[in-house]
């Protein structure tokens, strides 16, 4: 799953950062079935240099993640001007909203994972890029 | 971010679940022992041995919450067949056949766990997850997987893998199974269990009395002990036990008397009974306790005072013969007759059939004849004086008046003062009768032994029956 950016498919295209296997399983069954590209990271460092490449319309991730935390990856990727326009969703078992959203996250969902929850949030995002960046790529 | 630059930034999400959703029993009293029911998201284990409903209250949940939003999933694995499940559950009022393959559905997974043992069972929850996104999934029995494990420690793997699952994915599981108590201390789904609560099942001299009780809710309150429960044609009916009311005693007692309906007493007692007051009204077989009790209950409704008159000895015939004598039709507005065999009394279900028709029907004025009923329904004396003191506080907190009969041994008052009932220290009043016979006539005196918050006269004083009813001479 690597059809990015500019997926020839037209397939919108979602980093996860995701250490969790089952939270990654269930990630992947929920998205790839609602017809995203799904590309997994497994800590902020290695999220930060495949966003950078990639330029994914979002990214999603957990707060604690190894080497970069999800708050940190959130503000360099804001503070890039490369990498301003990704959609960022801090998916986490922390209560921590009012922390993502000081970090410049687009949006903030608590787990577990409610799949329904989770699709309206990234559809709604990924309506949000198409608003502001007439679809181009970040 | 400064709050300059987020300006105009739109944002979503809240934290949330400060206080959890709760997932209902399908029974209130369940739900209230229980703090509101289960706290939704959570792994709770169903225990109990075999024939104590375990499964029917796991299927009164699931019925329960049936609804139009996801299904909830029942896994059957390799103790009951899944067909014999389903006969046995259409019997009870709960069952919905509409909801079946739709709103509840059915998964056996016994033969393919068998086939391919213990390491298949997070694949296969997972697949239905992605399949069928239920909010509640059920294992029945999650015990027997134990079976197929080839160890303990593979068990262990799969179950911490199984609550991984389960953590990650918004659904609330219930893992039902035929566990001994000692079997919490080893079984590893005890540890990743947010919840337990088992059903048990004692026996009680020729007839069975059933338990339900929590053993453990993280993060939530619950009522401790055991609740007695009731297998019915509507499911799992369950009784909280009776414990003292949040209200301390004293609050909003009303400085108030009421009579006793038996001529002289009042005057006795110093003007009455306090209103909300217990009074132990104790005396040998015919020394007239019933009807000193029947004159009360029977002033009361004449004064306006609904009144329970709760008979366990007394069959309802003869009663209501008792309650013609004095004039009044049986079937008066206000009066409230309630038998129940002593035989197949469980004090559960009458204490919460006694506060169901207080709260109703406005009960002023109660009688329980006789609370020696009580103690041989109860094995546990400690939980029979638990009982009758949180009885007698929570009469006091709702102003209801009461008189509670007890059957003394021979001589009586007279014999020297002796009464060993367990309600006597806990109740405000304690009035004695006697009965004797002298010649050709029955001789009945009355003394009052203890009055709380008042004077009262301590001689013992003969009293008469007539058609009137009891009174003092």
């Amino acid at each position: 799953m690597t059809d990015s950016p500019g997926s020839p498919e037209g397939r919108a295209t979602i980093v996860v950062v995701e250490r969790d296997p089952h939270v990654r399983v269930l990630e992947t069954l929920f998205l790839t079935e609602a017809g995203y590209a799904v590309e997994f990271a497994d800590d902020g460092a290695a999220a930060l240099e495949k966003a950078r490449q990639l330029r994914p319309d979002l990214l999603i991730t957990e707060i604690m993640v190894p080497k970069l935390d999800g708050l940190a990856l959130c503000r360099l990727l804001k503070e890039d001007p490369a990498t301003r326009g990704i959609m960022v969703l801090i998916f986490s078992i922390l209560t921590a909203s009012a922390r993502a959203r000081d970090a410049g996250a687009d949006a903030f969902l608590r787990k577990p994972l409610a799949e329904q929850k989770l699709l309206d949030t990234v559809e709604q995002l990924l309506a949000r890029r198409r608003d502001t960046s007439g679809g181009e790529s970040a | 971010m400064s709050e300059e630059q987020r300006a105009g930034i739109p944002f979503t999400g809240v934290d949330e679940d400060a206080e959890p959703t709760r997932i209902s029993t399908g029974t209130s009293s369940a739900d209230r022992i229980l703090g509101g029911g289960f706290p939704a998201h959570s792994i709770n284990i169903i225990m109990g041995e075999p024939g104590t409903g375990k499964t029917l209250f796991a299927q009164q949940l699931v019925f329960h919450n049936a609804g139009d939003d996801r299904p909830i999933l029942y896994v059957t694995t390799l103790s009951e067949p899944l067909g014999k499940v389903v006969k046995y559950l259409q019997k009870f009022e709960f069952f919905d056949e509409s909801r079946m393959g739709t709103a509840v559905i059915y998964e056996e997974a016994g033969t393919e766990l068998a086939e391919k043992g213990i390491g298949a069972l997070v694949p296969m929850v997972t697949e239905w997850i992605g399949r069928l996104s239920p909010k509640i999934i059920v294992i029945d029995s999650f015990k027997a997987l134990h079976d197929i494990s080839p160890s303990m420690a593979e068990m262990r793997r799969v179950v911490h893998d199984l609550a991984g699952l389960l953590t990650a994915y918004d659904t609330t599981a219930f893992l039902v199974g035929e566990y001994a108590g000692d079997q919490m201390a080893t079984h590893p789904e005890f540890v990743v269990a947010d919840g337990i609560v088992e059903l048990l099942r004692h026996e009680t001299g020729m007839r069975d009395d059933r338990f339900f009780r929590v053993r453990k809710l993280r993060g939530s309150s619950y009522r401790e002990g055991l609740h007695a429960l009731r297998l019915t044609a509507g499911g799992v009916k369950i009784f909280r036990r009776l414990v003292s009311p949040e209200k301390p005693r004293g609050y909003a007692i009303v400085r108030e008397r009421v009579s006793t309906g038996v001529g002289g007493l009042d005057e006795m007692l110093g003007g009455g009974l306090w209103r909300g007051s217990t009074t132990l009204l104790g005396g040998p077989t015919g020394a007239g306790k019933t009807t000193v009790a029947l004159q009360f209950t029977l002033d009361g409704v004449r004064r306006g005072e609904p009144g329970l008159y709760v008979h366990l000895e007394e069959n309802p015939t003869q009663l209501s013969f008792l309650v013609e004598g004095f004039g009044m039709d049986p079937e008066s507005p206000g009066l409230h007759l309630l038998y129940h065999s002593p035989v197949e009394l469980q004090i559960d279900s009458l204490v919460d059939e006694i506060f169901g028709l207080i709260r109703e029907r406005g009960v002023k004025r109660i009688v329980i004849d006789a609370v020696g009923d009580l103690v041989t329904a109860v094995r546990d004396p400690q939980r029979l004086h638990d009982y009758l003191y949180a009885l007698s506080q929570h009469f006091a907190v709702n102003g209801v008046t009461a008189i509670v009969t007890f059957e003394t041994a021979r001589p009586g008052i007279t014999g020297g003062y002796s009464i060993d009932a367990p309600f006597s220290h806990l109740s405000d009043n304690i009035i004695l009768l006697e009965a004797g016979i002298a010649g050709d006539r029955t001789h009945r005196k009355l003394r009052v032994i203890k009055t709380r918050g008042s004077a009262h006269d301590p001689t013992v004083r003969e009293v008469e029956i007539t058609s009137e009813g009891i009174g003092i001479l």
